[in-house]
């Protein structure tokens, strides 16, 4: 699958995009110019070459915030994915398996999670919980999971009602036997592409929260702490929030380019599953395969 | 289908027409003031006490005294007043027929069953500035008696727009619907409040000096996000209102008037001396020594402030200057004095509560980091509660200041002063020195040195570091004409808007 990724010019750009970015979370506050928290008395000063993106309001080198504060994002990103990947996709799995019960069960709590907006309960959630990104994004990755249940669901049933797994079934394997022989290879892809958007998602949320303030304390460097910064000093540094803007385009639109690449890249099976994913931001039901 | 969109339309468009009717339109030709302010969440002058909102609440109250150019006391409702030969008793003297805008007589009586209910009312943020009145009489109906508990020659200060915005008796017999429908005899009054919203005044012909209010209708709107306050009133759709330092470059460059307005605010680092590290003097003393106040006036004041380690800006009459700069900006003897109180580096970890972000909490955090004290800034949208009831150990504070600089004194060094975090802490001496410059008449060549003698003793005290002292900042339209330069205040007397 990486190798036809790869492959593809779209795959490649958005891979060394969002591999850019891992790395800067990795080693962002080990390469920054400066302490990203050391202030100075050269306050909202233009980019210069000590200072690549110029100063904040306080005199902190921009270009080292940014740095220091992708890992946060990236942290943030990857808990909305992996918590919405084990509490979506698994039942999602399961549910054409486990009997009616556990379906009518998880379809009820799906349709329940869908109809909650994310931001606002992540907010209400660090008001409840306490000021913080792993307790948003967790809220974040709960009410995500719905859409990598469907997919999930929807791939599982359209290779249950296969010959080969009727087969499989008739010969008494057991289901564990069959998710992992048979289901597994035809849900990945379309899990795949529901994972590379998912995470669009949470670095867009990341970026929100922080924006607004909430799950971090200052003085702690975020994308989106730095561009609200910005924008309350703009008759000094009019350009300044192109830089935070920039980044968080730039992640977000490598992670939609990847889910595109890796839809190509899984076939046709895959493109009919994921191009009835659901939508974020509607919550609207989406039809099983 | 489209005649159904159209019909539609035509409702839509006669709907918001007969909204804009009513009570919330502008009349053709009428002086209307636009201003874009934090709306008020108390109109009942006793519950919302004497913080900055009382410039607000100033539109539709009178209060018995003002204050002129100089922070003199003025007459207001009140015409004159004396005090008798011993300094403990005040009478004051009402103008004749006074009213307010619900048709109430505006009368000692008046005057008396707001004094009284704001010495007495369970939710008054008040009652702590009325100590000194220990009986309250209307003798006539326009002279109010005062009986002093103790000799208070700033009761004419007091008794101004923070303390004394005389409310209708009648009114206030509700006080929860007068905390929200205002009823006073100001220059203007309340026709529409919306809280979160708009409130909208009109003229009060019935004011006491309506002859010189030149405005016919004020709009008050809640304020728009700094970044887009100036283009706001750029565009015209506001004509004043208050200005963040950092947007009087953008506005003076839209060519908007900014109008930088004395007044009589600090700020400050307040430390419960009753909680650890801060019982330790030597903490206390290396905290001062760590705070760099022109790092203050110039990131969060963009240089328009002054720095002072008072708790009056520097040139006030109750500035000290033998106390200046008792504390210089040292970090080699703050980190001595940490030493020598038996702190290592990093060792001390303390939590900076404030009610909303402000880059102050993080030069606060980034001075103490260089002495080796690592501080989380807590944002806590109810901090006023645990403030108030002295429960933080370290917060931030920033007073508007008052008119009468003793009120200001005991609010910050008294025992149970509002903004002393470390009640019932008080320095040693400060109460006498206080005494005596309350005993001192305003008019007394000892004033300003018994009030300087009075700030001495406070800034003994180890639970406060002043910082810096701004300005108040106002951003207007060229159509309002000048405010008058009141200190503190905000005063509509001769105040014009063109068309």
């Amino acid at each position: 699958m990486l190798r036809r990724v790869l492959g593809l010019g779209a795959g490649r750009v958005a891979l060394g995009v969002l591999l850019t970015v891992v790395l800067l979370a990795i080693f962002g506050p080990l390469v920054a110019p400066q302490d990203p928290l050391a202030t100075s008395t050269d306050l909202l000063a233009a980019p210069s070459a000590h200072h690549w993106l110029g100063t904040d309001y306080l005199g902190r080198d921009v270009l080292s915030r940014l740095l220091a504060g992708s890992r946060l994002s990236v942290l943030g990103a990857v808990e909305v994915v992996a918590m919405a990947l084990v509490v979506g996709a698994v039942p999602g799995v399961l549910s054409v398996y486990l009997g009616r019960a556990f379906e009518w069960v998880t379809l009820r709590l799906v349709d329940t999670l869908i109809a909650l907006p994310f931001l606002v309960f992540a907010v209400a959630v660090t008001a409840l919980l306490g000021n913080g990104i792993p307790q948003a994004m967790f809220v974040v990755g709960l009410l995500v999971s719905p859409l990598f249940y469907r997919v999930a669901r929807a791939a599982t049933l359209a290779v249950a009602r296969s010959p080969y797994v009727e087969a499989a079934v008739i010969a008494g394997a057991s289901v564990a036997w069959i998710v992992r022989k048979h289901v597994w290879g035809k849900v990945l892809p379309p899990i795949a592409v529901a994972l590379a958007q998912t995470t669009g998602v949470g670095f867009v949320v990341v970026a929100s929260l922080t924006f607004l303030g909430i799950g971090v304390r200052p003085p702690a460097p975020t994308w989106g702490g730095v561009l609200a910064a910005d924008l309350g000093f703009l008759s000094y540094q009019p350009y300044a929030p192109l830089a935070p803007i920039v980044l968080i385009m730039a992640t977000v639109w490598a992670c939609n380019l990847l889910a595109d690449a890796l839809r190509d890249a899984s076939g046709v099976a895959g493109r009919a599953l994921v191009l009835r994913r659901p939508r974020f931001s509607g919550g609207s039901r989406v039809k099983e395969a | 289908m489209r005649k159904q969109l159209l019909s539609l339309l035509a409702a839509v468009t006669l709907g918001l027409a007969g909204c804009a009717g009513g009570t919330g339109s502008a009349t053709p030709g009428e002086s209307t003031l636009r201003w874009a302010v934090a709306l008020p969440a108390h109109w009942d002058p006793v519950v919302s006490g004497s913080g900055a909102q009382f410039r607000i609440l100033s539109l539709a109250y009178a209060s018995l005294t003002d204050i002129d150019e100089n922070g003199k006391a003025v007459p207001s409702l009140a015409e004159k007043w004396e005090y008798n030969a011993t300094g403990d008793q005040v009478t004051f003297h009402l103008r004749p027929n006074l009213k307010f805008s619900d048709g109430e007589a505006l009368n000692a009586a008046a005057v008396k069953a707001y004094l009284e209910r704001a010495k007495t009312q369970k939710n008054s943020a008040l009652f702590g500035d009325l100590t000194s009145i220990k009986e309250v009489t209307a003798a006539g109906d326009t002279d109010i008696v005062l009986k002093l508990s103790q000799v208070d020659y700033q009761i004419p200060l007091l008794l101004g727009e923070r303390v004394a915005q005389i409310t209708s008796p009648k009114a206030a017999s509700d006080p929860a619907k007068l905390d929200q429908s205002p009823v006073g005899a100001g220059p203007f009054v309340v026709t529409e409040n919306v809280p979160g919203s708009h409130v909208y005044l009109k003229k009060n012909p019935d004011y006491w000096d309506a002859a010189n209010i030149h405005i016919d209708r004020v709009e008050l709107s809640a304020a728009p996000d700094n970044a887009t306050l100036v283009s706001s009133l750029q565009t015209g759709v506001y004509d004043l209102a208050y200005l963040d330092p950092s947007q009087v470059k953008a506005a003076q460059a839209a060519g908007l008037d900014v109008v930088f307005q004395p007044g009589f605010n600090a700020a400050n680092i307040s430390l419960n001396v009753n909680k650890k590290p801060f019982d330790n003097p030597k903490v206390v003393d290396a905290f001062r020594y760590a705070t760099n106040r022109k790092e203050f006036v110039d990131k969060v004041t963009f240089g328009y402030g002054k720095a002072t380690d008072q708790a009056f800006p520097p040139g006030y009459v109750a500035y000290d200057p033998q106390s200046a700069n008792a504390y210089p900006y040292d970090v080699a003897k703050a980190k001595q004095l940490l030493a020598e109180a038996g702190y290592a580096a990093g060792q001390i970890k303390l939590d900076l509560v404030i009610p909303a972000p402000s880059s102050a909490a993080e030069i606060v955090q980034s001075q103490l980091a260089a002495i080796g004290v690592t501080v989380t800034i807590k944002v806590d949208p109810n901090w006023a509660t645990p403030f108030f009831a002295k429960d933080l150990t370290l917060s931030l504070y920033g007073t508007t200041g008052r008119e009468s600089p003793v009120q200001t004194l005991t609010a910050h060094f008294g025992p149970n002063g509002p903004l002393n975090l470390s009640t019932p802490y008080e320095p040693a001496g400060f109460e006498d020195a206080v005494s005596l410059a309350r005993r001192t008449p305003l008019d007394s060549p000892d004033y300003a040195r018994n009030l300087q003698a009075a700030t001495r003793a406070g800034l003994a005290s180890e639970a406060l570091i002043f910082t810096y002292s701004q300005p108040n900042i106002f951003v207007k339209s060229k159509k309002v004409s000048a405010l008058p330069a009141v200190p503190g205040q905000i005063h509509w007397t001769g105040v014009t808007v063109g068309g």
